[in-house]
């Protein structure tokens, strides 16, 4: 119970840590509130789902199923979250502070009731089940553990190739263009190109989270993408303190880890399941109030710092 | 026929109707390439805003402004920048979250200043070779010493000589200097002075806004006067004070020439 308590946590942990990683690079780094998080990780899951599922036949309702290897739904996962970054971004990022969030947040919502209405995509409301995935018993491991590993594989080489990104020339002329645009152009830089450049970039390993979580689920549904997801993230990295990237890491396991540990508790009736799920959320809430409010991360910081 | 580098004509800037640059027939003056001209007027005569056209930070509402004889009325600043112009702010500007020597490197066109060079970690070299001509700027403004500081812990007259330190490391043709000595001590005075005599020697053209007139007076070749948008006087700097319009305008009755 113990043991699969850990799994569950580093799994889910890991693969959201992915969407908490990059969140960090477009507010912490690149000044952009984004509120649409969640349809690039839909974006994903829906791409790999199709490329990976065989032709529509029977009772399904979608257009498309290209029965490729599970490696190319993986790269198509990567490539819609980036086009739909690209799409998203251009028309968008003039906008600034909450005018960008309340524009992402609306294309998520868009994108969300299209996955819903749109049976021809993934059956509408109904998702798509069984989806494809590979076997990580063809390299010894059970399902858990596999997938477990692939989340973290994943996670590292996200927050590497980030610090690598942001630890350059490069990184300096991202933190330059939030720090002072106007600054910045007067010395020739192109900051609208920068600023879109860092909301792709950085969501192209969300698609591969959502591939990844439709592989671990088998299943892609509107239901799993909803606004809830882009808000728990936005939680994760204001309790990891959303400066650093082991920042943003250690918020999100605390955060999965703790709600795992709730629906770890067996229960005896639906009722009590049902008031253990709604007392998750209130205590989620206070949690996350109480490290606005006291800013335990800042406090380590400049103790650690003087 | 003298050489001219940078043109007005004609032109004008509203805010909500109220017409902060440009008076009745639009502002029009011009350049001369390797020349030195101070811009001058009283408070809210329109100086700074006609920086603000000329780097593009805003466009005119009417009228043309040409560089080198492009048209560079509707281009963006960085488009503008990158066409060899620089200017500083009469608020300095500072990127808050680097280091005095990073906000000079991000001064400087940096060839490996790409996510892909980042990624595949070439750039050690290329910046190796340009960490020389940053601090050399540095060392021009007298802010050796502060490189590895962060840009919060420097004084109001320390940012001002920052922020001309990230325009003379881009070595730009023409340069546009708001307010440079405000807040700034009287040895750092004389120090921007002579870097700013050595850039008229070099040949860069320079366009300063100053209230500091013996300090401006004393390097100008020309001098521009504006009252409430629109040009009052033109001329060298001995006309200028003799000019009894801008005496009543702007350096008072008891200025002393
Ligand atoms: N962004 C703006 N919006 C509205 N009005 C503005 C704006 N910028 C400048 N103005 C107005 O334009 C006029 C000229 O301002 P500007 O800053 O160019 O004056 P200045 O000559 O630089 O004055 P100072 O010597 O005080 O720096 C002022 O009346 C100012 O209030
Ligand atoms: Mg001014």
């Amino acid at each position: 119970m113990i043991q699969s308590l850990i799994l569950s946590t580093l799994m889910f942990g890991a693969m959201f840590s992915v969407l908490t990683v990059s969140l960090n690079l477009q507010y912490a780094r690149g000044g952009m509130i984004n509120f649409g998080t969640v349809a690039y990780f839909a974006a994903g899951a829906y791409a790999y789902a199709i490329f990976t599922q065989e032709p529509p036949s029977g009772l399904d309702q979608y257009a498309f199923g290209f029965d490729l290897p599970w490696w190319v739904g993986f790269l198509a996962a990567g490539l819609a979250a980036m086009l739909f970054a690209l799409v998203t971004g251009w028309p968008t990022l003039r906008l600034r502070g909450e005018y960008l969030a309340l524009t992402t947040f609306a294309f998520a919502e868009v994108f969300h009731s299209i996955l819903l209405n749109e049976r021809r995509i993934g059956n509408g409301s109904v998702g798509m089940a069984n989806v494809e995935r590979p076997d990580p018993a063809s390299i010894g491991l059970d399902d858990t553990l596999g997938y477990t590993l692939a989340a973290c594989a994943l996670m590292l080489l996200t927050a590497w190739l980030f610090h690598r990104l942001l630890a350059s020339p490069y990184g300096r002329l991202v933190d330059a263009t939030r720090d002072d645009e106007i600054a910045a152009e007067s010395v020739g830089k192109d900051t609208a190109r920068v600023r879109l450049q860092i909301f792709v970039i950085s969501a192209i390993p969300i698609g591969f989270a959502g591939a990844l979580y439709a592989m671990i689920t088998t299943l892609v549904a509107p239901a799993l993408f909803t606004a809830e997801v882009t808000f728990f993230v936005w939680i994760a990295l204001a309790l990891g303190g959303e400066r650093t990237i082991p920042g943003a890491i250690l918020g999100t396991l605390a955060l999965v880890f703790f709600q795992e540990l709730v629906r770890a508790i067996p229960f005896e009736t639906v009722r009590g399941a049902q008031i253990a799920a709604s007392a998750e959320e209130v205590i989620t809430g206070i949690l996350f109030i109480l490290v606005l409010r006291w800013q335990p991360w800042d406090r380590l910081s400049r103790k650690a710092g003087s | 026929m003298t050489d001219t580098i940078l043109k007005l004509d004609g032109v004008v800037k509203e805010f909500a109707g109220f017409r902060a640059v440009g008076g009745p027939g639009g502002l029009s003056f011009g350049v001369r390439r390797g020349g030195f001209l101070g811009l001058i007027g009283p408070n809210g005569a329109g100086k700074s805003t006609t920086f603000n056209l000329i780097s593009g930070v805003m466009p005119p509402t009417m009228g043309r402004v040409t560089l080198d004889g492009t048209d560079i009325s509707a281009l963006p600043t960085a488009g503008i920048a990158a066409l060899g112009l620089g200017r500083t702010f009469q608020t300095p500007r500072a990127f808050g979250s680097l280091s005095v020597i990073d906000n000079v490197m991000v001064g400087l066109a940096h060839p490996e200043e790409s996510p892909l060079a980042a990624l595949l970690g070439r750039w050690k070299s290329a910046e190796k070779q340009l960490i020389g001509r940053a601090e050399a700027a540095l060392e021009r403004v007298g802010l050796i010493q502060r490189r590895h500081d962060s840009v919060s812990n420097l004084s109001g007259g320390e940012l001002r000589m920052l922020e001309v330190a990230r325009q003379l490391v881009r070595e730009p043709r023409i340069l546009l200097l708001d307010e440079p000595t405000a807040g700034v001590d009287p040895a750092l005075q004389g120090k921007l002075s002579e870097i700013l005599a050595g850039l008229h020697a070099a040949g860069t053209t320079l366009v300063v806004v100053e209230h500091n007139l013996g300090f401006l007076m004393s390097l100008a070749d020309s001098v521009v006067v504006l009252q409430n948008g629109a040009l009052l006087a033109e001329g060298t700097p001995d006309d200028i004070r003799r000019d009894p319009a801008v005496i009543a305008a702007y350096l008072g009755a008891d200025h002393e020439a």
